[in-house]
């Protein structure tokens, strides 16, 4: 073995000897020695040669997602390979050798592919309909209502983008932000406004992971404590066929209304067929395991590797940032003042506890997880996290609906 | 920002937008808080095919006394649903995702690789 690597080695050594000094050593005899060229060369090709201290500062924001993500644990899925993203695509490099994901031909816009012609979201769909349960929306529909409600955030957006001076199409999908749901977000953004997709993707996935933080300032804002600690009906058991016949209906009802949103509906409840039927449980398994983390590594790594600093820090990425912070609170404010004017109009035993209202914003499971844990600060017997995913997996469909009618009226 | 200075257009989609997004999720609270409920109880109330005395040959309809249920069963029946709703939300951990940790196989240190099985030569 030591044999064979020393054998190894010296070749390796003659070559690199032929490409610096030329296969006959004449480089040697010129007053420029081939040596100096050829490092010349390798240097120009290196980070350094090429760095931008933009592509710096962008390294430290993707230093930042992986300590977010690995130290805080806020969604590692995402941030891990978001921020691993960031790092690869800021790593200055020598134009036109086809290694940046804007180039024509490297591996990476293949690989962006993806993203930018909305592939990867619908997939990611199928995952999220095959992991989730609707019982608990099927059990208690009225609280789909706060789905709707909390989709404020997005059409409050809209109007704020287009006051800022966006164009429609570009108001639209920085808009879809308060959608709070990542896929949609790239989706809509890659339909309507490619060259603002990084910021807008970074912008959703970084307000989704901050959602425990952003959330219960405005709940204890807007709810009394009174109101918090209202006891909600245990959901009723839901049938299989009750469980079988949502999908299908939903798919139904909602495409036809809005049939932009096919892509998303679709695959969201194909999944959830999958799941429900009873019958495809391979099928079910795959959506919800492997193809949902296949497609979450390429989509995270890909739309971190789009945010080159050159493309990314622009005074548009940071009014889209601001306007999806301000998004977010309206889209929560919204859910939770809905779910207190529905107790206006709901008998005593049938109230509803107006936290959850919160969950109406998508970020699945998250906002649901904060509901319980406020919830729990509350009432440490108030168990909301049931009643939550209700609202939560509604802000999911509405989130896609609204993302479709975007789609429609700005293509 | 001047939101006076928003096209006409832009309010059309904004308040289009968001009346369409309550009527689709409005359309599914229909379906399931009223159309469902209503057709299975249909089928859950469809009369059985009717018994037949076959001794006599006669036809015999079902009475609801038949479909009662004794007081035994409803007896059990509540002391199941009493204890299941208490059994509720005991030890609830608040994780709903499950989180596998599994230690990761990795030979660089593994000790059967660094053994040198030489020969006995004996």
């Amino acid at each position: 073995m030591k044999k064979l690597l020393t054998l190894i080695g010296a070749v390796a050594l003659i070559l690199t000897v032929q490409l610096c000094f030329g296969a006959d050593g004449s480089a040697l005899q010129g007053t420029t020695s081939g040596a100096l060229e050829g490092l010349k060369t390798f240097y120009n090709f290196t980070g350094f040669a090429n760095f931008d201290p933009l592509n710096l500062v962008m390294i430290i924001v993707g230093l930042f997602f992986l300590f977010l993500g690995i130290k805080y644990d806020f969604e590692p899925l995402l941030l891990v390979p978001i921020g691993t993203g960031i790092i690869i695509g800021n790593i200055p490099f020598h134009p036109g050798n086809s290694i940046g994901i804007y180039e024509d031909g490297s591996v990476l816009s293949y690989l962006y592919f993806g993203v930018k012609k909305g592939i990867y979201p619908p997939l990611i769909f199928l995952g999220i309909g095959a992991m989730t349960d609707f019982s608990s929306l099927i059990s208690n529909p009225k609280l789909m209502l706060l789905g709707a409600a909390a989709q404020i955030g997005v059409f409050g957006t809209f109007l704020g983008a287009a006051a800022l001076g966006f164009t429609p199409q570009e108001s639209g999908a920085i808009a879809i932000i308060g959608g709070a749901d990542g896929p949609t977000a790239i989706f809509l953004s890659a339909m309507l406004a490619p060259h603002m997709m990084g910021a807008i993707a970074i912008a959703a996935y970084s307000y989704m992971a901050l959602v425990p933080v952003i959330q219960p300032p405005i709940m204890r804002l807007l709810i009394p404590k009174e109101e918090r600690t209202i006891k909600m009906k245990p959901p009723r058991a839901i049938s299989k066929t009750e469980k079988i016949l949502f999908p299908i209906i939903g798919l139904i009802f909602t495409t036809f209304i809005a049939p932009s949103a096919i892509p998303l509906l679709g695959m969201l409840f194909f999944g959830n067929l999958l799941k429900e039927s009873g019958v495809t449980e391979r099928l079910a398994d795959t959506a919800r395991n492997s193809l949902i983390n296949i497609i979450t590594i390429l989509l995270g790594v890909t739309v971190g590797a789009s945010t080159q600093a050159q493309y990314f820090l622009t005074t548009n990425s940071l009014k889209i940032f601001v306007l999806g912070a301000v998004s977010f609170v309206i889209a929560t404010a919204g859910g939770l003042l809905f779910a207190r004017l529905m107790n206006l109009f709901l008998k005593d035993d049938n109230k509803i506890n107006p936290l959850i209202g919160a969950a109406g914003v998508s970020a699945v499971p998250d906002s649901a997880r904060v509901v319980q844990n406020e919830g729990l600060k509350t009432d440490p017997n108030n168990h909301l996290l049931m009643h939550a995913m209700a609202p939560n997996v509604a802000g999911v469909i509405g989130s896609a609906v609204a993302a479709g009618i975007l789609l429609a009226f700005l293509k | 920002m001047n939101i006076l200075t928003v096209t006409s257009q832009t309010w059309i989609i904004t308040l289009v937008g968001y009346f369409v997004v309550f009527l689709v999720l409005v359309t599914l609270i229909f379906t399931f808080g009223w159309l469902m409920p209503l057709i299975l109880n249909k089928m859950k109330n469809k009369p059985k095919k009717r018994n037949i005395e076959t001794t006599t040959g006669k036809e015999t309809k079902s009475t609801p006394r038949d479909r009662d249920i004794r007081a035994g069963e409803s007896a059990a029946i509540a002391m199941a649903l009493h204890l299941f709703l208490n059994s509720q939300h005991d030890e609830e951990s608040n994780v709903i995702t499950i989180k596998n940790i599994k230690r990761r196989y990795s030979p660089w240190n593994s000790k059967i690789h660094s053994m040198n099985n030489t020969l006995d030569r004996r």
